[in-house]
């Protein structure tokens, strides 16, 4: 039996109908429409499907939609920066070369949010750490760490939000 | 992929949610994390007719650290807050650093103390150093709550002691005895996504002297369908000084007792060797940790 929720997604709360078994992952894609988050293993392993959820990352592939009302959903999509610039970590991700076909790279992008909220300042080792549950089968990971020191520097000269 | 269909009910308040856990019964699952309970449902291996997702009560959240008393953690707490609270990381070390080497961040933030035991996973992290710890756990119903370790809680692979409308509430960790301290390690095929393939905690107090061992507590993590008491340890340290040749025996003696099985992770050989290896580097490194005290 469907029923109404509401679900604030970049700070834009859409009305959606959905079933209790329904995963956030499919009702972001499908109902929403927004097509950054990605399903790729689809049992939490590969991290292909993170989003922010009250600011820590989350897998949405294992997630019930349902279980999300009154929570703040932030997905790609929602780095957009005034004007339509790139967030510091999608830019950094540019500049270093650190997306090759780029189905990781929204995951990756919001695990690196979610670390840098946290801690600002992180040692390479930070990094590896907090990204290990995103997968990259292209790049290897040593541009990807590259990206988010450079996101960093960034990040605690300008205090980016 | 899709999950099959289930009644989803989202209790606010803890006399709620047990009395759906009694009302419900075996049909119902209760929902923390949903780390592992997503996807054995997703691969169809159960269907519960109800979910509880517990996530709106916040009674079953929280770390409650104060100096002197222990700390209590509800059961919902999650993993991600274990790792990072700094009363948790200064009191608690190896628990801290147990719960931060638990699958990846977005796991870390989403799974839950309970879950991580509730699960029942001969291979669970955070259950080796609460045993070793001697932390205890509450089951509560409707009619009430009991306190038990957490050593007898776990019975088996997928197996609790928790009768029908009963959940685990929290965790009550004692507090760390004087000149003493607790280590964890653990060993899979690489540092992070992984499965243990042997985890261990070493729990060491030292008489006034700093030296002599008091009391010694050795647990085994994914070499038995539970977490396994070492109990020849203790039998060969208790009164000792410690020397690299007795943490040699000792080490041995915790090999003996281990019962690995042959699986997709590891070896039973392998797993036995590395039993050794984990229980001479934590023998050593507790000791030397509780000296320093």
């Amino acid at each position: 039996m469907k029923q109404l929720i509401e679900l604030d997604i970049n700070n834009r709360v859409y009305e959606v109908a959905v079933d209790a078994r329904d995963l956030l992952l499919d009702v972001i894609r499908k109902k929403v429409g927004l097509t950054g988050t990605k399903k790729g293993c689809g049992e939490g392993d590969c991290g292909a499907c993170t989003v922010l959820i009250d600011g820590k990352p989350e897998l949405a592939c294992i997630k019930l939609a349902i279980a999300c009302q009154g929570k703040k959903i932030t997905t790609i999509e929602g780095l957009i920066q005034e004007g339509g610039a790139l967030h510091p970590i999608q830019q950094a991700f540019v500049d270093y070369g650190a997306v090759q076909c780029g189905f990781c790279t929204p995951g990756m992008i919001l695990s690196a949010k979610g670390l840098l909220d946290r801690n600002p300042h992180p040692t390479e080792y930070d990094i590896k750490h907090e990204l290990s549950g995103n997968i990259c089968r292209c790049t290897g990971y040593k541009k990807i760490i590259e990206a988010v020191e450079a996101a960093a520097q960034v990040w605690s000269k300008e205090g980016v939000k | 992929m899709f999950l099959n269909h289930f009644e989803y009910f989202a209790p606010k308040a803890p006399e709620e949610t047990l009395e759906l856990v009694g009302r419900l019964g075996s049909k119902a699952k209760i929902l923390a994390g949903g780390t592992d309970l997503m996807v054995v449902m997703k691969a169809k291996a159960i269907s519960p007719e109800y979910l509880i997702d517990i996530n709106g009560v916040e009674e079953f959240k929280g770390i409650f650290c104060e100096e002197g008393k222990g700390a209590v953690i509800g059961t919902n707490t999650k993993l991600a807050e274990i790792q990072f609270s700094e009363a948790i990381k200064a009191k608690y070390p190896a628990l801290a650093y147990a719960a931060g080497e638990v699958g990846s961040s977005q796991v870390r933030h989403m799974a839950s103390l309970g879950g991580n035991t509730c699960n029942a996973s001969p291979a669970a992290e955070t259950p080796t150093p609460l045993v070793a710890m001697g932390a205890k756990v509450a089951v509560s119903s409707l009619s009430g709550d009991r306190e038990l370790p957490l050593e007898e809680f776990i019975l088996g692979v997928r197996k609790l002691d928790l009768a029908e409308g009963e959940m685990l509430t929290k965790f009550i960790l004692p507090e760390p005895a004087q000149k003493s301290a607790c280590r964890y390690a653990y060993m899979g095929r690489r540092d992070a996504m992984e499965i243990d393939c042997v985890n261990m905690a070493v729990n060491i107090e030292l008489a006034n002297d700093s030296e002599t061992v008091m009391e010694v507590k050795l647990v085994m993590g994914s070499v038995y369908p539970r977490p396994l008491v070492s109990r020849e340890v203790p039998a060969l340290l208790i009164g000792q000084k410690l020397s690299d040749e007795l943490i040699e025996k000792a080490a041995e003696a915790a090999q003996g007792e281990a019962k690995p099985i042959d699986d997709i992770r590891a070896s039973a050989e392998y797993r036995r060797e590395i039993v050794k290896v984990l229980a001479r580097r934590l023998l050593k490194e507790a000791y030397a940790a509780a000296k320093g005290v």
